[in-house]
């Protein structure tokens, strides 16, 4: 899991450089300073740092034999996870109804692209984190193999720590990306 | 230089500073606490009645709360009006902050086999190198014009 990792970082870092290589280049607007809702993606981003903890919470309490904690916690994650998805389901819905869509602009294209895979690396940690749940219900995930709850939960926390640094260089950074001199575009 | 390291580190009894390094199912070792190992150490003992020795729940309690505080401090930062140029180093600093304490003690990078720190840090300095020079080049490697 950990080689995995190293390569997801390689993946996510492409998408991470390719959106500071473009950043502030966007011909058109809209542009970051007039669409980027720092409030909300600040609680999104407490959601998820919050299912971080709820998952090293419930793979100690598998490992320590506790079967409802663990699961209950584990169910904690799935849910978080999906609150996390929700955030972003309403801010990629409200970016499309201001007219930001990945084919607007160079600052539409890189910010989907990364925010969307990152969401459907979280999708699939929710999943992953579903089927968990339901094997420590059932009595199928044990302390004597903890270690399968244990490999997902490195996922999850590889998962969290991408959006740390998209949280602070997409939306706290960029954020105060103004359009250029002259060209306001939209609209609140 | 090495026993300095280690004794700012590690725990020998004395350390200075003695974050948890032995994971939960191994036996207690001497003078590890979830914080501190001498002063620091007994401040927890005495906040928590005792013998919590290991990183357990009230440990995670505590990374998950400084992760929380680091998130309002970042936001806060945000709103503060004349930072300058003060205001992206001082972002970075507080994301690596967060991204050290999942890393180390949620992704328990802390208390595994030195190769999985290794390989994942060898990674990231991999990566940080190729994309610094991405960077670089994109922003001063335009060739002029005859």
């Amino acid at each position: 899991m950990w080689a995995f990792l190293g390569s997801d970082v390689m993946f996510f870092g492409a998408f991470i450089s390719t959106y500071l290589v473009y950043r502030g280049k966007s011909l058109v607007g809209p542009y970051p300073s007039e669409i980027l809702n720092i409030p909300i993606t600040s609680v999104s981003t407490f959601v998820l740092l919050m299912s971080s903890l709820a998952m090293v919470l419930g793979l100690h309490y598998v490992k320590e034999g506790e079967k409802n904690k663990g699961t209950l916690w584990i169910l904690v994650v799935v849910v978080l996870g999906s609150v996390f998805m929700g955030f972003q389901f309403v801010e990629f819905r409200e970016f499309a109804h201001l007219g930001l869509t990945p084919r607007t602009n160079i600052f539409g294209t890189t910010f989907f692209i990364l925010t969307g895979i990152h969401g459907a690396h979280v999708t699939i940690g929710v999943i992953w984190m579903a089927f968990l749940a339901y094997s420590s219900h059932n009595g199928a995930l044990r302390p004597d193999n903890a270690l399968d709850l244990e490999i997902a939960g490195l996922y999850w926390h590889f998962v969290d720590i991408v959006w740390i640094v998209i949280f602070t260089v997409i939306y706290l950074i960029s954020a105060n990306d103004a359009p250029p001199p002259g060209m306001e575009s939209i609209t609140h | 230089m090495a026993s300095l390291w280690r004794k700012l580190t590690h725990h020998d009894g004395n350390g200075w500073w003695n974050l948890p390094h032995t994971a939960s199912n191994e036996p207690n070792p001497p003078y590890e606490g979830p914080i501190g190992g001498a002063w620091l150490g007994n401040i927890w003992r005495i906040l928590t009645h005792g013998s919590v020795s290991h990183a357990g729940p009230s440990f995670y309690w505590l990374v998950g709360l400084f992760l929380a505080i680091i998130t309002l401090l970042e936001v806060w930062l945000f709103g503060v009006e004349g930072l300058g140029s003060w205001y992206i180093p001082l972002l970075l600093i507080l994301s690596l902050l967060k991204f050290v304490g999942v890393v180390a003690f949620f992704m328990h990078l802390r208390f595994d086999h030195r190769l999985f720190t290794y390989l994942f840090g060898s990674a990231m300095v991999v990566g940080i190198f190729i994309f610094t020079l991405v960077l670089l080049l994109s922003e001063f490697g335009h060739q002029s014009p005859n």
